[in-house]
């Protein structure tokens, strides 16, 4: 699969990056940058379950192309959450739904993720997908 | 005598290995789960090398050694709980211990309009059994709050709570705050009331020679994987009353006296509730771990790490943003620090922690009621045991406030 330029330019910086501890200050400097869902949106729907922190996400359409957005209390979720837009956001939600994230496997993701928040990133990218199974559906 | 630190640190092999890229392990979550001496690891790979047989089945030799060795570990961890072999059934853990409680004793000597006290400090094992076994008989539940200024129980409450009261179940410490409840007013109060004790004393077996008959309890359960010993073996503690007044609640081999095919008749005292080919192995490791200790003043461990989480605790609450949960101004307690940041995520922060070498728990620590009260959804916690040092404690403080410094 053809990433994105700004996912394949974050895979590369991730995956350059061996110390554990600098690999989380850069998932802690990206949770800026993603398309955020502020707090006050925030509910039990769009809520993401698995996650130990508080993850929400919405998805929409915008000129026949897919968006999410998303929120959580852990920066570092949010940065898990950034990567994510990068992947799916201005894609043809029907290409979102066939998307394999194998960018967590390019950045050396797992590595750095416990199985709790491993299931947490992978449950959310599920119920993105999903989401955009939906919207695939109604269009 | 002072701890040989560096003796007790070799014998858990463990400790030596690097973590995050070649930072030294700083083991800080023994209130999950504690490290296992060498000569807990090595008695069990023993009985597997030389002798691993099914137990009170077969006469050949590995079977007689095997079923030896399995009643030996029955009688060795019954002396270091203060009690005797009739008393002790081995469960799975705390969980299964009081399950066996709830299952094998309260199902079916309480009935619709009893009550159970209980304490919202508990861990979830022993809430839920309760309250599915009171979504079953009608049975009521009494929660006893705990006074969150002062981070104990409310023992008014306790004692309004008890006049009619079937049943108290409490836990001896907390695994959030550290702190120990007053066991011995608590059974005392409650027998006078006419309600049986049930103590979880998961987190306190392992800092206490649990001492089974001087402490009066009617039920006392433990798990052999906080204190030094493997995982998936504890015990319930029960006076000779109770097991009589219980029903099994797993049923099958090993259990019985007789069975047709209409009827069964039961074994007598624990072995009515150890159904299946038992772990083994798992309690030859328990009674190793309670030989383990037993090389040791456990008051002396006890102030050691009690001495380790006051330090923490201090040194801690004078980082800007921290709130450290329970009172860690008392002696009593346990190696347990909770706390809270009120800017970096409980989780992000364990994360930059282990990037540190530093292994810490984050979460609600199966004790969802308990944070509630505080006001919070998870918090980290820090957990001392025997084989931590000054050194390691002053390093967590250290890092913290440089994480805290960086991202707070």
């Amino acid at each position: 699969m053809t990433w994105p330029q700004a996912l394949q330019e974050a895979i590369e910086q991730f995956a350059d990056v061996f110390d554990p501890m600098e690999r989380y200050e850069m998932l802690f400097e990206w949770a800026s940058d993603v398309n955020e869902l502020p707090i006050e949106e925030w509910n039990d729907a769009n809520r993401i379950h698995g996650c130990q922190s508080q993850a929400h996400v919405e998805c929409h359409m915008e000129d026949g192309m897919f968006y999410m957005r998303g929120g959580a209390d852990a920066q570092i979720v949010q940065g898990l959450m950034a990567i994510t837009c990068l992947a799916v956001n201005g894609r043809p939600p029907e290409e979102v739904v066939a998307i394999e994230p194998t960018f967590v496997d390019e950045m050396g993701l797992k590595a750095s993720l416990t199985p709790s928040r491993s299931n947490g990133f992978l449950n959310m990218f599920k119920r993105v997908q999903d989401e955009a199974g939906l919207l695939t559906e109604g269009a | 005598m002072a701890l040989d630190m560096k003796a007790i640190r070799a014998d858990f092999p463990i400790l030596s290995r690097k973590v995050a890229g070649g930072k030294d392990l700083v083991y800080l979550d023994n209130a999950a789960t504690t490290q296992k001496p060498q000569s807990v690891i090595d008695a069990m790979t023993h009985y597997y090398e030389r002798s691993n047989a099914n137990v009170h089945r077969a006469v050949h030799t590995l079977a007689t050694e095997a079923t030896e060795q399995y009643e030996n570990a029955r009688d060795t961890l019954a002396a270091w709980f203060g009690t005797t072999r009739d008393n002790l059934i081995f469960t799975s853990g705390t969980t299964e211990a009081i399950n066996l409680v709830a299952w094998g004793w309260a199902r079916s000597n309480l009935n619709a309009g009893d009550a159970i006290v209980i304490t919202e400090m508990e861990h979830h094992a022993d809430i839920v059994p309760w309250q599915l076994l009171a979504e079953e008989k009608g049975i009521e539940i009494r929660v006893v709050p705990i006074d969150t200024e002062r981070d104990i129980l409310d023992m008014d409450i306790f004692s309004a709570s008890l006049p009619g009261s079937s049943l108290v179940c409490v836990v001896h410490t907390s695994n959030v705050l550290g702190v120990a409840n007053p066991v011995a007013d608590i059974i005392a109060q409650s027998h006078d009331a006419g309600a049986k004790v049930l103590i979880d004393a998961a987190q306190a077996a392992p800092h206490h020679r649990i001492d089974f008959t001087g402490m009066g309890a009617d039920f006392v359960a433990i798990s052999g994987h906080k204190m030094c010993g493997p995982t998936g073996i504890g015990c319930l503690l029960a006076t000779t009353e109770s097991i009589e007044e219980m029903e099994p609640f797993m049923s099958g081999g090993d259990m019985i006296e007789t069975v047709t095919m209409e009827k069964s008749t039961f074994a007598k005292g624990p072995q009515k509730f150890e159904a299946g080919t038992p772990k083994i192995a798992e309690a030859i490791g328990f009674a190793a771990a309670a030989d383990y200790l037993s090389n040791f003043d456990m008051d002396e461990l006890h102030g050691h790490i009690r001495g380790l989480a006051m330090y923490t605790a201090s040194e801690i609450k004078s980082v800007p943003g921290i709130t450290v949960y329970g009172d860690h101004s008392v002696s009593e307690g346990s190696g347990v620090v909770s706390f809270l940041h009120d800017s970096v995520h409980a989780e992000d922060l364990a994360r930059f922690m282990d990037a540190g070498g530093f292994a810490m728990r984050t979460g609600h620590h199966c004790a969802q009621p308990l944070l509630n009260a505080y006001g919070v959804t998870s918090t980290n916690r820090v957990s001392f045991y025997l084989y931590n040092t000054m050194e390691e404690a002053e390093a967590f403080v250290e890092h913290l406030r440089y994480i805290i410094g960086k991202f707070g």
